[in-house]
């Protein structure tokens, strides 16, 4: 605890990966990650699995801003809700395979996450998540009047599943599954390309030393911008992938509620570890679905606890603890041998 | 797992259950020539609701116990001709969120082999079942929400809707109090999906009673403060004052209106309330007030008895959601020793048109077009002070079936 | 004409209000640096512990008034003591998701303990009714809240600018290692600072009772706006707050009056044209945060 003390931010993304490119234990890693994606419906019931991937990448999303550009937006339910509506409309109006939905759903998130990112933006730290917060509280309450469009508190029921015409896709949760992973992958990807991109460099550069970004001729602002809309997008994909595999979307997902359960898997799962979000969104997707049929019936109580505990006591998350335990392992063995 | 794989063993269970169908046909199903043609030898339902958010009281866990009651009562009656030898009870906690009552309701359906789901209160939720219920072709019978899109856009073969919708709260309130001499109206109503089905059914039914609407005012949904609203209510000097607000906001507006000059000079008449609302404000806030009731407790001796039975579980007296989990239970059973199977079409067929009486449901009729459960209703004032706890209202009027229900709900198309 | 006047009447009443509720959230960040995301379940148990009292003990409003801060107070000053404190040295945003995991927790221990349909409570005798001031109808209870908001507001300020605590408490904020350097502890002032803004939003909480439906849930929506609130006033400044909450509370009635449809989305819209022209609010200092 001493320790953490002393570190004014905990966010320990600088340090470099232990594991060299070229380390055979990296891939081997990636195939047993791929191996859990593939086998998760077989363990888990495949909507809550969807569930999980689809708020995995959610948290990544959050990620991208919180652990890699120094941003935690409490706000992120605009982009997720937003694009979860747009998607709905798209295919229950248009009706074009449900990919193609999703994806006009993250642009149209990338497309309201510009101007309130510019707004946003003018505000660093924990004004930075008051404003957001309160702009996906305007969106709230512009979906619940925009009735005619969303269905106000009804939700927006019964969007088609189209795909091709392949019925197993269509109407069969276990064969949607591999499809809405293979979306949801193609997300993560992106996330990860950008971390480790130039463009991912500045970021970092931006969240650890604006001042100095800026006399090194950087535009701060519009990186961060930039970020913005580039992680709204990846929240969009995570939520019109959810909005088609529950055929509707409601107010609940633009509830502030969802911002703030969305930032409860990002910590859980380790800020700026960017893997974390999938780990912390299988927790907590599973957890509350087992207590929602356990009759247990404070599942506040649980889910704030585990908040408490984690911001006071493990605040690297799951996959950051975890990171150092093995970093420390594998550094005192490379240490012994050199001795 | 897979529901492919539900199929198949669903299929070898009928088969088998069919080849060891032994016993005796049940009293109740004479035309289906045997008993015990039920997937997995049992009746499993499910009750999907809110056990933790704003709908706790009024239906809730204690829904559970109303159920139980069902089985017991379903038990005594047909012994051992009962079709359903086993009974059992799944529940879960939708928490108010439609995915996780969408999730729940697949999960019911497809793992935990619920042949029907029960209750489910707030409307996203209740129509997101709804589609999985179609979707499963498994029965589905709504009882906590109030939307009318469950027997309108949203309706199919294998959803009911028991106790109550918006449409039907107008009529009962507004057109009664119309008629007895409440003719100039206002209403403020809250400005979200139902508040605005609401402040439409009201005028459009005190206009057809022979009242008129001076103004209906939106306010913002939620909100804490209605001075502003009240204020305008009462321009003109209306002698009702309608609210169409639900839950937290229907308690703040009443509180204000009570500190306002309004009190007394004219009468609240509210859209929706439910008796635990009464409860947890107390009696004396709302004393005079107007509302229609689907069921209430110390109404008659019958539903008297089954509140007694009701308070030796669950230490409370049952809201009108709890009685109609209880009816919806058990005319459901009734429908499944009538069939002799728990295969869905065959039970909603035994459904349909079916015409009940029972502790809930006075003139009930299980209306074939739209699957609204119609039955009598009731007009209740709130006493003054209450002779014992839970002991809140007077019953003005019942208001009979076809006068609070009127026709099928024409955007209903059953497929 | 005079229906404006009502109008503005009863915005300047809810306005008092929040600026009294937002007063403790100012005063919390301005000398700790903490957004304290549980302001508003700390406003909600101010008024659920009222409503307990007075079914309980029979304890009425106006000791009430006295007895729920002290207990808030105490509350805060566990909170600080036991949580806050831990996180002090970190980024702010680690407090910020702390306190947000205890609004978890306390809104659903009060949903266990209390149910969800909320609590009774009545407006306390002598503040019932009405008043007319022409054609102007106020209720005698908002005028009493709103005034009572006033006056607390302005002996916080005096408290502030005027006491020797005040300008440690001020000098704490605006220099603390110049504060340090004269000899002054500056971290004895951090606990007790916390516990009087908790106690300010359990006072909000008292003050809600009599007005407003008594429930776990009410303090959920009313934290939204309380940092709509701040954010217009700039954070960390105590007269920011005052003059936001009137302005909120006045843009809020006009918004009812004449454009029910976006009352709420008005707050939002101003919000957002404060943060576009003056990014540190209208009386905050520049980058505080």
């Amino acid at each position: 605890m001493s320790e953490q003390m002393t570190a004014k931010v905990d966010v320990d993304l600088a340090q470099p990966s232990i594991l060299s490119r070229r380390n055979p234990l990296r891939y081997l890693m990636l195939l047993g990650g791929l191996a859990v994606l593939v086998l998760l419906p077989y363990w888990i019931y495949p909507p809550v699995a969807m569930d999980i991937l689809c708020w995995g990448l959610f948290a990544i999303s959050v990620d991208l801003l919180l652990g890699f550009t120094g941003l935690l937006s409490f706000g992120h339910a605009a982009f997720w809700g937003g694009s979860a509506y747009c998607t709905g409309l798209i295919a229950t109006h248009w009706g074009v395979p449900f990919p193609v939905a999703v994806v006009g759903g993250a642009v149209f998130a990338m497309l309201i996450a510009w101007p309130i990112g510019y707004l946003s933006v003018r505000r660093t730290g924990i004004y930075f998540a008051m404003v957001t917060l309160a702009f996906a509280q305007m969106l709230y309450f512009i979906a619940n009047q925009a009735r005619d469009l969303t269905g106000g508190e009804n939700g927006l029921q019964g969007i088609p599943r189209s795909f091709f015409g392949i019925e197993l896709v269509e109407e069969d949760s276990f064969y949607f599954y591999y499809v809405g992973a293979a979306m949801i992958l193609v997300g993560i990807f992106i996330a990860w390309r950008v971390v480790n991109s130039p463009f991912g460099r500045v970021l970092t550069a931006v969240r650890d030393n604006p001042a100095r970004a800026r006399a090194l001729g950087y535009d701060v602002e519009r990186f961060k911008i930039k970020a913005f809309v580039i992680s709204a997008g990846l929240a969009g994909l995570a939520g019109g992938v959810f909005a088609i595999s529950h055929q509707f979307a409601s107010l609940q997902e633009l509830m502030w509620t969802t911002s703030g359960k969305v930032v409860l898997v990002t910590v859980l799962g380790g800020i700026g570890t960017l893997w974390g979000g999938l780990v912390g969104a299988g927790v907590v997707v599973t957890l509350e679905d087992f207590l929602a049929s356990s009759g247990f019936e404070g599942i506040g109580l649980i889910t704030g606890s585990i908040f408490v505990l984690i911001v006071l006591l493990f605040r690297h998350g799951i996959w950051g603890t975890g990171r150092n335990v093995l970093r420390r392992y594998v550094l005192d063995r490379r240490k012994r041998a050199r001795d | 797992m897979r529901s492919r794989t539900v199929q198949g063993t669903v299929a070898i269970a009928a088969t088998a259950s069919l080849a060891l169908a032994a016993c005796g046909s049940g009293a109740g199903g004479p035309q289906s020539g045997g008993s015990g043609k039920l997937t997995d030898d049992k009746i499993v339902i499910g009750l999907l609701n809110d056990q933790s958010g704003v709908y706790k009281d009024l239906s809730g866990p204690n829904s559970k116990t109303a159920i139980e009651l069902a089985i017991a009562d379903y038990k005594a009656k047909y012994g051992d001709k009962a079709v359903a030898k086993t009974i059992e009870i799944v529940t879960a906690d939708h928490q108010n969120k439609a995915d996780v009552a969408n999730s729940k309701a697949q999960e019911m359906y497809d793992r935990q082999k619920a042949d029907i789901i029960l209750d489910v209160p707030n409307s996203a939720a209740a129509l997101a079942v709804a589609t999985q219920a179609a979707n499963k072709k498994k029965l589905y019978i709504n009882i906590g929400a109030g939307t009318t899109k469950l027997t309108g856009e949203s309706c199919n073969k294998y959803t009911f809707h028991w106790a109550y919708n918006t449409a039907m709260l107008a009529r009962g309130t507004a057109g009664t109090i119309t008629k007895e001499g409440g003719t100039s109206w206002n209403i403020v109503y809250p400005d979200y999906a139902f508040g605005q089905d609401m402040n439409k059914s009201f005028t459009k039914e005190v206009t057809a009673a022979g009242g008129s609407v001076g103004q209906s005012i939106a306010s913002p949904f939620p909100s804490d403060n209605f001075a502003t609203f009240i204020t305008k209510a009462g321009e003109g000097s209306p002698k009702v004052i309608g609210s169409m607000h639900a839950g937290g906001d229907l308690i703040n507006f009443v509180k204000q209106f009570n500190q306002s000059s309004l009190k007394g000079k004219a009468q609240l008449a509210v859209g929706l309330m439910f008796i635990t609302d009464i409860h947890s404000l107390g009696v004396d806030q709302f004393a005079g007030t107007q509302f229609t009731d689907a069921w209430y407790w110390n109404f008659d001796d019958q539903n008297k008895k089954w509140a007694d039975r009701f308070k030796e579980k669950t230490n409370t007296r049952p809201s009108f959601a709890h009685a109609a989990n209880y009816s919806a239970a058990m005319n459901y059973l009734e429908a499944v020793q009538e069939a002799g199977t728990d295969d869905a079409d065959a039970v909603v067929g035994k459904l349909e048109g079916k015409k009940i009486n029972d502790v809930f449901l006075r003139n009930g009729e299980v209306r074939k077009a739209d699957h609204a459960v119609t039955h009598d209703v009731y007009l209740a004032k709130v006493k003054s002070s209450a002779p014992e706890e839970w002991d809140y209202e007077d019953i003005v009027k019942t208001i009979p079936a076809a006068e609070a229900y009127g026709e099928a709900n024409p955007a209903c198309k059953m497929g | 004409m005079s229906a404006f006047l009502q109008y503005t009447l009863q915005g300047l009443a809810a306005g008092g209000f929040y600026a009294l509720s937002a007063l403790g959230l100012a005063v919390i960040f301005g000398v700790l640096g903490v957004v304290n995301f549980s302001h508003g379940a700390c406003y909600m148990l101010g008024a659920v512990i009222s409503a307990v009292l007075l079914a309980e003990l029979h304890v009425g409003f106006w000791v009430a008034l006295v007895v729920v801060p002290i207990l808030m107070f105490g509350f805060g000053v566990l909170m600080e003591r036991l949580l806050v404190r831990w996180l002090l040295a970190l980024d702010p945003l680690y407090n910020f998701l702390l306190t947000f995991g205890l609004t978890l927790i306390l809104v659903e221990a009060v949903k266990q303990k209390y149910g969800v349909s909320g609590l009774p409570y009545e407006v306390p005798a002598g503040l019932g009714g009405q008043v007319s001031i022409g054609s102007v109808n106020l209720s005698v209870y908002a005028i009493f809240a709103c005034l009572f908001s006033v006056v607390v507001c302005v002996a916080v300020g005096l408290l502030l600018t005027k006491t020797r605590i005040g300008m440690i408490v001020r000098a704490s904020t605006e220099a603390p290692e110049r504060t340090r350097a004269l000899g002054i502890n500056v971290g004895r002032w951090v606990t007790p600072v916390f516990g009087f803004g908790i106690a300010l939003a359990g006072l909000a909480g008292v003050l809600a009772a009599p007005t407003r439906a008594i429930t776990a849930e009410m303090g959920s929506n009313f934290i939204i706006i309380l940092f709509a609130v701040v954010v217009i006033g700039g954070l960390g400044s105590i007269l920011g707050a005052v003059v936001a909450g009137f302005l909120v509370g006045l843009v809020e009635a006009y918004g009812i009056a004449y454009a029910p449809t976006y009352a709420q989305i008005v707050i939002f819209v101003l919000m957002a044209l404060v943060v576009l022209v003056r990014p540190s609010g209208l009386f905050g200092r520049e980058e505080v945060a």
